[in-house]
């Protein structure tokens, strides 16, 4: 196997959260790789795990049992200090809640995984602005995340995302809280970052959403479930979807 | 890492609570305003009692009884009959550097002017005193060789007794009658002596003078006198002069424990230890309260570390490592208790100079107690941000995103 090419090879991976004495299996040997430049949408049913998924690809947490490898690297080997510095320049992370710091400007949430890289302060600037013309709110870097709408929130959550320049974009329900329109606004950036290379995971309860992925995983109890891989149908110009059991 | 960011960061977390800031700002405020007001009222005193002292002279020795050791039951106590006037001029001799021995007495009594009364420290002198501790008439004159030689029945009146006694009239040349015990003599005022004020516990205006021999054969029928004080030629052989006339009344009495032999400085030793061990513990006291407010801090970031988890879980999740968490909540609780450090001192600083003031006390805070007081509230932040800075840095990022 050329594993090169590859972004993640999940290998047999287990979660396990240990409450008392009750132990709740989030995740079942999941095993899966992802390539360099890959578009996928992870679906599933409330609490099947895909969060946690997600939080495990995003090196924010590590696997009870089995692997996880990013670009070769298995994550559940590095320090703390490695999983955040992968975190801060390979990963850009998009969370349904947008999570942006509330006291400070949309300009200096935007800066803030590049001030934890250790850059200074005039580039910072630089990079956050371009990033938020990016996205389209180049006219609102004074305001606070309180004083602009959701669709707004969830795009400079992404500038934030990308500002670091990772290879790979998260994205955990980018538009759970948006309504359809904005959503599909927010598809569209998702769609224009992987044009340019990007490797996108996003999860989503919308099958108009994780269309615009190439392939879907389909996640139940813990379990793949079954993947879905998208077949170019030249003749009746929509897309036709491959089931394959895991 | 960009420090000058991160203590910006500091400011503006600080900044987006103000009234807790204020309050936990307020405990350290309280700590080391009064560690500062405490030290200054301490320094002032001392400051206070020692410059008395040096405005005394402090060529100025004196001799007064031993003690008879305490034990078996008995009460250490003054030994009493040792010093004979004629003694003083014996004195005289123990050391080239001697200027002046003078044999003093003192009782208290009532003096009486007509309708008139006042309760006086009775001296007994003899002429060279006004010179050895530097305190002269103002009208009238002093008590002369002649006045000792025939224990004259004359005084010379300290300013208080004399304004209470007389009013705006003049003393010098009227009779009063002073009472000493059950017997009451008849005194001609023959002067009244500049005003001296408080010096050392010991208030010189509310003193009348006589002549030792008045004062000891009648007053107090007695052949002995309380000590001697003695002046040296100048303070740099004061205390060479102490060891000598140690020496020689050791070699006179035969015992060294009849008798003790003390310079202006030895007492100013003496005292000064003993006003710095006050400051010390009214620093102490003070330093709890500081404590206290560190201890406030801790609270405060506590609070704030669990109440901001999701901020620290955002955070760490686009990159921040453990040392930028820590750093961040530490450099809140040092600004924080620096800050209060910096308002204490400024309210410390007016407070010891209000109480000073009240006090008549000079005012002064050493440089030494500003520095101990910054230096202390920022390490009083240090120590008790630790605990929570490090609490926030070690946070699981998962588990602080998944805080609700
Ligand atoms: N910290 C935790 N402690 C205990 N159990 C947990 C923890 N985090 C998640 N779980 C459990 O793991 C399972 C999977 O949770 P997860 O959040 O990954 O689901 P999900 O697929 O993202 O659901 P949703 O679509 O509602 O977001 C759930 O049963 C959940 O209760
Ligand atoms: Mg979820």
């Amino acid at each position: 196997m050329n594993n090169s090419s590859k972004v993640f090879i999940a290998d047999g991976i287990d979660k396990v959260y240990a409450m008392g004495d009750v132990k709740v299996n989030a995740l079942r040997d999941i095993s899966f790789s992802i390539q360099t430049g890959e578009y996928v949408a992870i679906m599933g049913p409330s609490g099947s795990g895909k969060s946690t998924l997600m939080h495990i690809m995003g090196c924010l947490d590590r696997p009870t049992s089995g692997s996880l490898y990013l670009r070769g690297k298995d994550i559940g080997s590095l320090s703390d200090g490695e999983l955040a510095e992968i975190r801060n320049t390979e990963i850009g992370f998009v969370f349904q809640n947008f999570n942006l710091l509330p006291n400070m400007s949309i300009l200096e949430n935007v800066e803030l995984p590049l001030l934890y890289a250790g850059m200074p302060a005039r580039e910072r600037r630089t990079r956050a602005t371009w990033a938020l013309e990016v996205v389209g709110l180049a006219d609102r870097l004074r305001h606070k995340p309180n004083e602009i709408s959701g669709g707004q929130k969830q795009r400079v959550s992404i500038a934030r995302a990308m500002v670091n320049q990772p290879a790979i974009l998260l994205a955990d329900e980018p538009t759970g809280n948006l309504d359809t329109a904005t959503g599909k606004e927010i598809m569209a950036l998702f769609d224009e970052l992987n044009a340019k290379g990007n490797t996108i995971i996003l999860v989503t309860h919308e099958r108009d959403v994780a269309e615009h992925a190439t392939r879907i995983i389909y996640i139940l109890d813990g379990r793949i479930e079954h993947f879905e891989f998208r077949i170019q149908d030249e003749e009746e110009h929509v897309p036709v979807w491959e089931v394959v059991e895991a | 890492m960009n420090l000058k960011e991160f203590i910006r960061i500091a400011f503006h977390s600080l900044s987006a609570n103000k009234l807790r800031t204020a309050l936990s700002l307020l405990g350290i405020i309280i700590g080391v305003a009064s560690v500062i007001t405490m030290v200054a009222i301490g320094t002032g005193a001392q400051e206070q009692v020692t410059g008395q002292i040096g405005a005394m002279g402090s060529n100025l020795i004196t001799v007064s009884p031993g003690f008879s050791r305490g034990g078996g039951g008995r009460i250490s106590q003054d030994i009493a009959d040792v010093f004979t006037l004629e003694m003083a001029e014996a004195i005289k001799n123990a050391s080239p550097n001697i200027k002046h021995v003078v044999p003093t007495s003192e009782t208290s009594g009532l003096a009486v002017y007509r309708g008139n009364n006042v309760r006086v420290r009775i001296s007994g002198v003899t002429p060279e005193y006004q010179e050895v501790i530097n305190h002269y008439p103002l009208v009238g004159r002093y008590v002369r060789e002649q006045d000792v030689a025939n224990s004259e029945k004359v005084t010379v009146l300290g300013s208080e007794v004399a304004s209470e006694l007389f009013g705006p009239e003049n003393p010098v040349g009227q009779s009063i009658r002073v009472v000493i015990g059950d017997r009451s003599y008849s005194l001609r005022v023959i002067g009244v002596m500049e005003s001296k004020g408080q010096v050392m516990m010991a208030n010189y205006d509310n003193r009348i003078y006589v002549p030792i021999t008045m004062l000891i054969k009648r007053g107090l029928k007695t052949r002995y006198v309380d000590g001697y004080s003695i002046e040296a030629a100048s303070r740099d052989v004061a205390k060479s002069v102490v060891q000598e006339v140690e020496v020689f009344m050791t070699r006179m009495l035969g015992d060294a424990d009849r008798f003790r032999v003390m310079s202006q400085d030895t007492i100013l030793e003496t005292v000064s230890q003993a006003t710095g061990t006050l400051t010390l513990l009214l620093g102490a006291i003070a330093s709890i309260a500081l404590l206290v407010g560190g201890i406030g801090i801790m609270n405060i970031m506590l609070v704030t570390v669990s109440e901001r988890t999701r901020e620290i879980g955002i955070r760490k999740a686009i990159g921040a490592k453990r040392k930028h968490i820590l750093m961040q909540f530490l450099l809140e609780a040092v600004l924080l208790s620096g800050l209060g450090g910096i308002l204490g001192l400024g309210t410390g600083w007016a407070g010891g100079y209000w109480l000073s003031r009240g006090l008549g006390w000079p005012f002064s805070v050493s440089p030494v107690a500003v520095v101990i007081a910054i230096g202390f509230s920022v390490c009083i932040g240090l120590f008790f941000g630790i605990y929570p800075a490090s609490k926030a840095a070690s946070l699981d990022p998962v588990v602080a995103l998944r805080y609700e």
